[in-house]
């Protein structure tokens, strides 16, 4: 048994209402590491190709990475995989926070449930015992009084408890799952996969430790990284200083801000939203375990009609997509708004696509009044923000149709909505224009659970960098190198926030296990990773023609900034997609070859 | 003779301090087995803050102990428990007005900071300089 790992799964079993204790696939941590990959493999090898992401049969794994619980800086997040009954492709959304360490100290590297129960429950895991107990009244409570009764009724605060709200009850395609109260394993709807199981939640208490073979030499090693890179780099100094809303002014200098649904890339009201903002509502940082920089902002809106309104965030994505894209300038509006996502257990990135994108149907006559019951469902409109997410989680007028993510709204609501729908795989667009970082239309294209910036943050050495942000030279390359980086980081699992490169994982993985991890062997172990969720996603029937590029963004010139004028133009993409394929060696509709598979150690069979 | 301050807004509640702790006292990262704990609350109230003992001059912890099991320590004169005598019983929880001292979730015996021999790891390792000695 390596260190580092407990060794052991817990698997579920909810139409049995049985529990079972199984070792972790060593064999398998060796290859894929832990998080992503090797949730990646355990998805491959058990979920059933092509099936409905509702069916019971649907595979949920939370899964942990070796370094959690330890003082290895930034290691607290989870990861949370299953079939997106957003996208039908493969999903992975991590999540920060306490409940994954929490997990580790229970004594279980993962939790694997299948099924359906019969009537709602929740889980509860206490020191390597599991437990399905009722959760009748917890259902149709939000994610916080899920939370606080949860730990009630358990009789310990020290509870971690992962639940989801309303939204994912009722089978909102973008529910997220929501742990220590503003932490969500957000996109892609793992939420709703939960609500389709009947488990409204799932609580871990822990007093068992992990350990790692020479704890005063690992402890020096992690001194040594927090001082010397994560509290020392350039690249964090964001982070520790204002966190993600550093990035909004970045954005909207690049002209890269999305903009009353992606229609511009600068917002006239940035000063509204920025850091600066941020920072006069400040009440204190919060990290997630073992994080020196503390990212998190807890803000308190002091006045206006939203005054009282206390959350952590709201974060860069949701400044962006719920408020610049919804032309909503008022942070309080913003504020709580976020709160409300939360507790209803909603993706605010999702939501504020879709807000942003009914707003446009709406001022262009393709939805009335009939179909927003009664809302003035204008861009900027805040009153009729605010019921936006009640109307998405509860299933009501409009709010039914946006449930089922943009790309199927679209298809419902027609009359060329199709057009400014702005997704790849049916995963809404984040908050990086490609318009004015071409990059990111790769990225986004090649991302493994559709449109997402976490896979290749690649906008960071373009737009915000040295790197030409309009031209398509080299861009495949750097998109394919940062996404097996991306997929070594995301198995560690090390913060994305904390911009860590191959050495230091090394060091802190093989001081960690007591193997030796070298950072050659860590960069195949990225690729192998990429190839298998690339695998996952050939199999449930996505190729090239999905890894695709929006219309909006292909021929809307955007109006002003530093990007005016642009677009991707559709030649400029196809060559960067052949071009990445190339590198990938995977052919032409993007299936991996059997040369390649077999060079990275995969199984062959589709 | 040192003490500990804990100056609580500065806490973002990464708990390494629990990690460094438990990693001295049990030999494993085991934040359950630490002399010092994070709370936060949230999300009613903005605080998050580590409570652990201070080393007070007042000692009310060992003045309730009907065994005498937290005890001076000659040597270094720090107060500590002597877990060989120690019976659960909690009465020196509710008589620290610091929350310094509790029962651990584990073994259920009475824990506190013994001040790491003199070089405390925990305010060597935390980060925004929360915990310090005075």
């Amino acid at each position: 048994m390596a260190h580092a790992y407990v060794g052991k799964i817990l698997r579920v079993d909810l139409s049995r209402g049985k529990t079972s204790v199984e070792p972790l696939n060593m064999n398998w941590a060796r290859m894929f590491v832990g998080g992503k990959g090797l949730g990646a493999k355990y998805l491959y090898e058990e979920l059933k190709p092509r099936i409905d992401a509702f069916s019971p049969e649907n595979v949920l794994i939370l899964m942990t990475g070796p370094l959690a619980g330890t003082t290895a800086p930034c290691t607290a997040k989870h990861v949370t995989i299953t079939k997106s009954p957003h996208t039908g492709a493969f999903l992975d959304s991590y999540a920060g926070g306490y409940f994954g360490t929490e997990l580790k100290f229970a004594g279980f590297d993962a939790i694997i449930l299948k099924g359906k129960a019969k009537k709602p429950v929740y889980l509860w895991i206490n020191n390597g015992q599991a437990q399905i107990k009722d959760a009748n009244r917890l259902w149709g409570k939000d994610t916080h009084e899920t939370e606080r009764l949860i730990k009630e009724e358990l009789g310990d605060r020290e509870v971690k408890v992962a639940s989801i709200g309303p939204a994912g009850e009722n089978l909102v395609r973008f529910s997220c799952i929501t742990n220590d109260l503003y932490r969500q394993a957000g996109r892609g709807g793992a939420g709703a996969v939960m609500g389709s199981k009947n488990l409204k939640a799932i609580a871990v208490r822990g007093t068992k430790g992990v350990s790692v073979p020479n704890i005063d030499e690992f402890i020096d090693l992690c001194k040594d990284i927090i001082a010397n890179d994560v509290l020392k780099s350039p690249d964090n100094e964001w982070v520790i200083v204002d966190g993600t809303p550093a990035i909004i002014r970045m954005s909207n200098e690049a002209g890269i801000l999305p903009t009353k649904n992606f229609q511009s890339g600068v917002f006239k009201d940035v000063d509204k939203i920025d850091a600066a903002a941020i920072r006069k509502v400040l009440v204190r940082r919060r990290a997630c375990y073992s994080c020196p920089m503390a990212c998190g902002n807890i803000t308190l809106i002091r006045d206006g009609p939203f005054a009282g309104t206390m959350i952590e965030g709201p974060d860069y994505e949701t400044l962006v997509l719920s408020g610049s894209n919804c032309l909503i300038n008022d942070l309080g509006a913003i504020a709580k708004y976020n709160l409300l996502c939360d507790k209803l257990g909603i993706d605010t990135m999702t939501t504020g696509n879709l807000i942003a994108f009914a707003m446009e149907c709406y001022e262009k006559g393709i939805i009335t009044k009939k179909d927003t019951g009664g809302l003035e469902l204008t861009f900027g409109n805040i009153n009729a923000y605010m019921k936006m997410p009640e109307l998405i989680a509860y299933r009501k007028a409009i709010g039914n149709t946006l449930a089922e993510g943009v790309q199927k709204a679209a298809v419902k609501i027609g009359k060329g909505s199709e057009n400014f729908a702005v997704h790849v795989k049916g995963l809404e667009y984040p908050g990086y224009d490609p318009r004015g970082s071409i990059s990111m239309a790769l990225a986004y294209a090649t991302s493994d659970r559709g449109a997402c910036h976490e896979r290749a943050w690649s906008v960071g050495s373009e737009a915000f960098g040295k790197l030409d942000p309009f031209i398509t030279e080299g861009k495949a390359q750097l998109v394919s190198g940062t996404e097996d980086q991306y997929a070594v980081k995301w198995s560690l699992i090390v913060c994305d926030f904390y911009a860590i490169g191959y050495p230091n994982m090394s060091r802190l993985l093989s001081t960690a296990t007591g193997w030796n991890v070298s950072e050659d062997e860590l960069k195949l172990i990225g690729e192998r990773i990429w190839n298998l969720t690339r695998l996952i996603n050939v199999r449930e029937g996505f190729i090239r023609k999905d890894d695709s590029l929006p219309e909006r963004i292909a021929s809307n010139p955007l109006p002003e900034g530093k990007a005016k004028g642009y677009v991707v133009k559709r030649e400029d993409f196809e060559k960067m997609l052949d071009e990445y394929y190339k590198l990938r060696g995977w052919d032409r509709e993007g299936r991996p070859t059997k040369e390649k598979l077999e060079q990275l150690g995969l199984s062959t069979k589709l | 003779m040192a003490k500990i301050d804990i100056l609580v807004d500065k806490c973002i509640g990464c708990r390494l301090c629990e990690a460094v702790c438990s990693a001295r006292l049990v030999g494993n990262f085991n934040s359950a087995q630490a002399a010092v704990y994070v709370e936060s609350s949230l999300p009613e109230k903005a605080l998050i803050r580590p409570f652990m003992c201070i080393h007070c001059d007042e000692h009310p912890c060992m003045d309730s102990c009907p065994v005498a099991a937290i005890v001076k320590n000659e040597e270094t004169g720090l107060y500590v428990v002597d877990k060989s005598l120690c019976t659960s019983c909690g009465a020196c929880v509710p008589a620290c007005p610091y929350r310094g001292i509790r029962l651990a979730p584990v073994d259920k015996l009475a824990i506190k900071c013994d001040f790491c021999n003199g070089q405390p790891r925990c305010v060597d390792v935390c980060p925004k300089k929360t915990i310090t000695i005075i």
